[in-house]
C-alpha cells in the first residue's frame, strides 16, 4: 500500500504474528501442538460415542435406583422454593450451604417444571442430572486431552468417570457435589487452555468460585486448579493470568458474605440466622472417626464406596502414587500434576483423625481419580511399549512388548469388566424406590383432607406431598424441623398431639433418636400402611391422640 | 422504578468498564500476542532515510542533551530538524550551536504569531528530505538503536506509519506521576496494539514515524487541533493507511511526567479537548466497519465516560449499602465496583511488570500509593474532563503548554549536560 494510490480502506490490519518465545522453565518436553479438539474428527467421534454410552447407562432406570436420599429431597425442595419465588428455601434459609447449588438446580428444572409441575419430585427430576453428568464426562475427556493424554487414555478416563458403578450411583442423585464437580472440571479445563489466554484463566477463576459457591468443600481443591494454571501459563504472561484468576475467584467468592451483609445476617444476633452461625455449625459437626479405624462411621462410609467400586478408588490412589513416584522421568506424571494434587489433597482431608466424612465426599474425587488412573495406565503403557526402545530393536523384543501390553490389558479387563457389569446391571434394573412411590400414592389418595392434615416426612417425599395438596412447610413438614425450627415448633404448642401422621422412613427412624418431638410422634402412633420390608420399610403411622396418651410424654 | 434505573446505570457502567479492561489487557491475552507487540530485530539492512522533527520551545535546558542522544543513533541516514520560535532566542542559540557542530542538524524557525506544535511541524514539513518523518519532543531520551528498528519495521510490514513506545519513567516523583507512568505503560504497551489491529488508532505525540509522502498528502498536521497527534492517526487510519505499533522496553522513548498537579491537569484538559475536537471533526466516520466506528466513538469519548464512571461508581456502592433496594438489584450495583477492583489488581501487577521491564525498584509504598491514589486520580481525570468541555464550549482553543524540569534524567546526566553547556 503506497501513498500514491487512492486511499484504500482495509477492514482490519492483522497484528504481526510472532511465535511466543520458547520457555524452558517447566522442563516439559513440548507436546505436538494439538490441533483444535473441536475440529478433530477422531476425538469428536470417540467422545460422542462414549457420551452416548454413559448417558444410556446413567439414564436407564435413573428414578428407581439408588434409593431416594434425604439430601436430594432437601435440595430439590429448595430449588422448588426458588422457582416459586419463596426465597432461597421454604423454611428459613440458615446458611447451611451457599445457595448457588440449588439455584442452579432451579434453573435446570425450570422448563420441565413449567411443562409439568407435578414432575418436580426427586424421582422424576433425577433425569436432569444427566445434563450435569454428560457435561462433566465431556469435560473429563477434554481435560485429559489438554493435559496431553493420548486419545485412548482420555477416553479411558471418561469411561472410568462415567461408567464406574460408584459414579453411576452417585452421579444419578441430585447432589450439589455433582454440580460443583462440573464447575471444578470447567475450571481445570480453562486453566489448561492451550491458547494460554488471559481471559480463559480469568474464566477458570470464575468457574472455580462458582464451584465453591455450589458446594463449599471444593475450596480444598483450588490449589490444584492453581497448579494446573501455573504449569500451563507462559513465563511472560503468567503473572497477569494467575492474578487475574485469583482475583476473579476471590471477588465471586466474596459475593456470598456480601449477600449476608446486604441481608444484615453476617454476624450472629438475636432473632435471625447468620453466616457465622452457619459456618460454626459446619465446622463443629460431630466427627465420624478415623477412616481406617474399623467400626468408625468413616470406615463404614469407605466400605460403602468400596462396595460399589474398588477399581476406581484403589486404582486411582495407586495411579496417583505411581505418577508421584515417576515424577522425574514421566512426562505424563508432570502433565497430570493438577489432578494428582487434587487426589492427594482429598485423600489427606479424608484421613483427618476425627473429621466428618459424608457419603458424598467421594463425588468430588471421582473425576480426578479417573484421570489419574487413566494417566497411570497411559504411563505404564508407554513404559511397556516405548521406553528404552531403539530403532534397531529386535523384532521379537517388540512383539514381546505388545504381547505384554495385551496381557496386562486382558488381565485388567478380566478383573474390571465383570465387576462393573454386575454393578451397572443392578443400576439399570433394580427398583429401590417402590416403597417411596407407594407411600406417596397412599398419602395422596387415602387421606381425606390433605389441606388440613399435618404430616412429618423426610425430605425426599416432601415435594410429592406438596403436589398432592398438603400445605408446604406447616402441613407437610420436614421431620427434623418439628424439633429444630422455632418457626415450626411455635405452631405445635401441644407437641406431637398437633400432628396427624408421621412417615417413618429409614432416615426418620435413624434420626428420631436425637429429635424428641419426632420420637414422641413415632411412639404415639400406629402404622396404617407399611411398604417394603425389614430395615428399608416405610411406615405411614397415624398419631393416636386418644387411648394411648398414657404411653407417656417425657 | 429507582431499582430499574440503578440497575440500568450499573449495567451500562459495568460493560463500559469491562470493555476498557479487556482492551487495556490486550497485549497480555496470550504469550503470542505479547510477542507480536515487540519490534522484530533489524537485519542490518538500511534503506529508509529519516527526517526527525524536534520542536522546541523555551526548552534550552534539555534540548542539547536530546540532540546529542539522537546523534548517537546507529542508523546511517537521518537528519534532525530543530524547530524553534522566532521569539525564543535562548533555545535558538542552543539549536544553532548544535547545527554548527554536526551537519546532520538543521534549524527551522517558526514565525507564526500564535505558536503551537502542529504549526511548528507544518513549517518544517517542506524542508524534510527523508523518506520518513519522525517526531520527537525536546525532552525525549531516544534509544540509539530505535531508528534501525523502525527502518526494519517499515520495510518488513509495508507500514505507512510506525508508532514506537513512549514511557514516562519517573514514577517515584509523586503519587500522580506513579499513576501517570502506569497509564502510559498500559497505553503503549497494550492498548495501542489493539487499535493498530482494529485499524483505528489515535497516534501518540512523539516517537511516531510517517512516510513523508503520506504525510504531505494528508496536508500535515491540523494546526487548529489541540490533539494534533491523535487527529493525524485518526485521519490516516480512517483512510486505510497501515499503522504498525511496536513496543520494546529498552527501545521506548523516555519522558517525564508534568512537574505539578496543575500542569498535569492542564495537559489532560488539552488532550480531552483535543479528543473532543477530533470527535467533532468526524473523520472517523469514514471507517468502513461498524465495529471500528464504534471503537472510534468510544475511544474519543473515553475521557468523559471515565469522568462519569469515576463519580457514579462510589455513588452506586453507597446506594447498594445504605438504601433499601432488593438484594438482586444491590448485587447488580456492585458489578461496576467489581470491574474497578479487577482493574486495580491488574494495575498492581502492571506496576510490578513495569518495574521488572525497566529494572526499576518498585517498593511496597509505591503499591500503596497506587491504590490510595486511585480515587484521587479519578477525581483529577474527572476535573480535566469537565474543564475540557467547559473550555470547548467557550471556544478557548489555546495551548496550555507543560513545562519540563528534567526529572527523568538521572543526576549524572544533568550534571554532564550543564558541563557541556559551559564551554560552548
Amino acid at each position: 500500500m503506497t501513498s500514491t494510490l487512492p486511499a484504500v480502506t482495509t477492514a482490519k490490519v492483522p497484528a504481526q504474528r510472532q511465535p511466543a518465545p520458547e520457555e524452558r522453565s517447566t522442563g516439559r518436553t513440548t507436546p505436538p501442538k494439538p490441533t483444535r479438539l473441536r475440529s478433530s474428527r477422531p476425538d469428536l467421534l470417540l467422545c460422542g460415542a462414549l457420551l452416548v454410552a454413559i448417558l444410556v447407562v446413567q439414564g436407564w432406570n435413573i428414578g428407581s435406583y439408588p434409593t431416594l436420599s434425604d439430601d436430594e429431597g432437601t435440595y430439590l425442595a429448595q430449588a422448588w422454593a426458588v422457582q416459586q419465588g419463596k426465597g432461597l428455601a421454604h423454611y428459613t434459609y440458615w446458611y447451611d450451604h451457599p445457595p448457588l447449588g440449588w439455584i442452579q438446580i432451579a434453573v435446570l428444572t425450570w422448563i420441565p417444571s413449567l411443562i409439568s409441575p407435578e414432575s418436580m419430585t426427586v424421582g422424576s427430576m433425577r433425569v436432569m442430572m444427566l445434563v450435569i453428568s454428560g457435561v462433566s464426562a465431556v469435560l473429563v475427556f477434554v481435560l485429559g486431552r489438554r493435559l496431553s493424554l493420548p486419545r485412548w487414555a482420555a477416553g479411558l478416563g471418561m469411561v472410568i468417570f462415567g461408567l464406574s458403578p460408584l459414579s453411576v450411583v452417585l452421579q444419578r442423585e441430585i447432589f450439589l457435589d455433582n454440580l460443583a464437580v462440573m464447575w471444578t472440571l470447567l475450571a481445570f479445563t480453562l486453566a489448561a487452555s492451550p491458547s494460554r489466554h488471559l481471559w480463559h484463566h480469568f474464566g477458570a477463576g470464575i468457574a472455580a468460585a462458582t464451584a465453591v459457591l455450589t458446594k463449599e468443600t471444593m475450596l480444598v481443591i483450588l490449589p490444584a486448579v492453581l497448579l494446573t494454571m501455573w504449569r500451563h501459563g507462559h513465563r511472560d504472561t503468567r503473572k497477569f493470568a494467575l492474578t487475574g484468576a485469583i482475583t476473579a475467584c476471590a471477588l465471586i467468592g466474596f459475593s456470598y458474605p456480601l449477600f449476608a451483609v446486604l441481608k444484615g445476617e453476617l454476624f450472629p444476633g438475636g432473632g435471625h440466622v447468620s453466616l457465622i452461625d452457619g459456618l460454626k455449625y459446619q465446622m463443629t459437626r460431630p466427627g465420624s472417626g478415623f477412616i481406617l479405624d474399623r467400626g468408625s462411621g468413616s470406615w463404614g462410609v469407605l466400605q460403602s464406596w468400596l462396595y460399589y467400586d474398588r477399581v476406581l478408588i484403589v486404582g486411582g490412589l495407586a495411579g496417583a502414587l505411581l505418577l508421584l513416584a515417576t515424577w522425574r522421568w514421566s512426562v505424563t506424571a508432570r502433565a497430570l500434576a493438577g489432578p494428582c494434587l487434587a487426589v492427594a489433597i482429598l485423600a489427606v482431608v479424608a484421613m483427618r483423625p476425627n473429621g466428618y466424612l459424608p457419603a458424598m465426599y467421594i463425588i468430588q474425587a471421582l473425576p480426578f481419580l479417573a484421570l489419574v488412573l487413566a494417566g497411570g495406565t497411559a504411563s505404564v503403557a508407554h513404559a511397556v511399549l516405548r521406553r528404552w526402545r531403539s530403532t534397531g530393536e529386535k523384532r521379537f523384543v517388540t512383539s514381546g512388548r505388545y504381547a505384554l501390553a495385551a496381557a496386562l490389558a486382558l488381565a485388567a479387563g478380566a478383573y474390571v469388566v465383570p465387576h462393573w457389569y454386575e454393578g451397572d446391571r443392578v443400576a439399570v434394573t433394580a427398583d429401590a424406590n417402590a416403597p417411596y412411590r407407594a407411600a406417596s400414592k397412599w398419602l395422596a389418595t387415602e387421606v381425606d383432607d390433605p389441606t388440613d392434615t399435618r404430616v412429618l416426612v423426610d425430605d425426599a417425599l416432601w415435594l410429592d406431598l406438596v403436589h398432592a395438596g398438603y400445605e408446604p412447610g406447616l402441613g407437610v413438614i420436614w421431620f427434623y424441623k418439628a424439633d429444630l425450627d422455632p418457626a415450626v415448633t411455635k405452631t405445635m404448642p401441644r407437641g406431637w398431639k398437633d400432628l396427624d401422621y408421621v412417615v417413618a422412613s429409614p432416615t426418620v427412624r435413624r434420626d428420631a433418636v436425637d429429635l424428641p418431638n419426632v420420637k414422641a410422634a413415632i411412639q404415639h402412633s400406629t402404622p396404617v400402611a407399611t411398604f417394603g420390608t425389614g430395615e428399608d420399610r416405610i411406615e405411614i403411622r397415624q398419631i393416636q391422640t386418644t387411648g394411648s396418651a398414657s404411653g407417656g410424654e417425657r | 422504578m429507582t431499582s430499574v434505573f440503578i440497575a440500568a446505570v450499573s449495567l451500562a457502567l459495568f460493560w463500559m468498564a469491562a470493555f476498557t479492561l479487556w482492551w487495556q489487557m490486550h497485549a497480555w491475552r496470550t504469550p503470542e500476542v505479547l510477542a507480536s507487540t515487540r519490534f522484530s530485530s533489524p537485519d542490518g539492512d538500511q534503506h529508509v532515510s529519516f527526517s526527525l522533527l524536534l520542536p522546541a520551545r523555551h526548552e534550552q535546558a534539555v534540548l542539547d542533551h536530546t540532540i546529542q542522544r539522537l546523534l548517537e543513533s546507529t542508523h546511517t541516514d537521518f537528519e534532525i530538524i530543530v524547530i524553534v520560535g522566532h521569539d525564543d532566542p535562548e533555545t535558538t542559540a542552543v539549536a544553532e550551536r548544535a547545527a554548527e557542530r554536526d551537519a546532520r542538524v538543521r534549524v527551522v524557525v517558526d514565525t507564526h504569531e500564535k505558536k503551537n506544535k502542529p504549526k511548528a511541524m507544518n513549517t518544517a514539513l517542506p524542508h524534510c528530505r527523508g523518506d520518513v518523518v519522525g517526531v520527537f519532543d525536546a525532552e525525549d531520551q531516544v534509544h540509539p538503536e530505535l531508528l534501525a528498528h523502525v527502518d526494519h519495521a517499515f520495510r518488513t510490514t509495508g507500514a505507512d506509519v510506525v508508532q514506537g513506545g513512549v514511557q514516562l519513567i519517573n514514577f517515584h516523583s509523586s503519587w500522580y506521576s506513579l499513576r501517570n507512568c502506569l497509564e502510559y505503560f498500559f497505553w503503549f504497551r497494550s492498548r495501542l496494539h489493539l487499535h493498530a489491529q482494529k485499524g483505528f488508532i489515535p497516534l501518540g505525540g512523539n516517537t511516531v514515524f510517517v512516510r513523508t509522502d503520506v504525510l504531505r498528502e494528508a496536508d500535515g498536521w491540523d494546526p487548529n487541533c489541540l490533539a494534533e497527534d491523535c487527529d493525524l492517526g485518526v485521519r490516516l487510519s480512517s483512510v486505510g493507511k497501515k499503522v504498525v505499533v511496536a513496543y520494546d522496553s529498552d527501545m521506548v522513548t523516555r519522558e517525564e511526567t508534568p512537574g505539578s498537579l496543575m500542569s498535569l491537569l492542564k495537559q489532560r484538559t488539552r488532550w480531552n479537548q483535543g479528543f473532543l475536537q477530533v470527535y467533532r471533526k468526524k473523520d472517523w466516520k469514514q471507517l468502513p466497519g461498524f465495529g471500528q466506528r464504534l471503537l472510534a466513538r468510544y475511544t474519543l469519548m473515553t475521557p468523559f465516560f471515565q469522568a462519569f464512571s469515576g463519580v457514579v461508581i462510589p455513588l452506586n456502592v453507597a446506594i447498594a449499602l445504605f438504601l433499601d433496594v432488593p438484594v438482586g438489584v444491590a448485587f447488580i450495583t456492585f458489578l461496576p465496583a467489581v470491574t474497578a477492583l479487577v482493574t486495580f489488581v491488574f494495575e498492581i501487577v502492571g506496576l510490578h511488570d513495569f518495574g521488572k521491564q525497566y529494572g526499576l525498584r518498585v517498593r511496597f509504598v509505591h503499591y500503596v500509593k497506587l491504590l490510595v491514589g486511585g480515587p484521587f486520580y479519578q477525581v483529577l481525570l474527572a476535573g480535566a474532563a469537565v474543564r475540557a468541555v467547559w473550555r470547548e464550549q467557550r471556544g478557548q482553543n489555546d495551548w496550555e503548554l507543560t513545562t519540563h524540569v528534567g526529572a527523568h534524567l538521572t543526576e549524572a546526566d544533568v550534571i554532564q549536560e550543564s558541563r557541556e553547556d559551559v564551554p560552548a
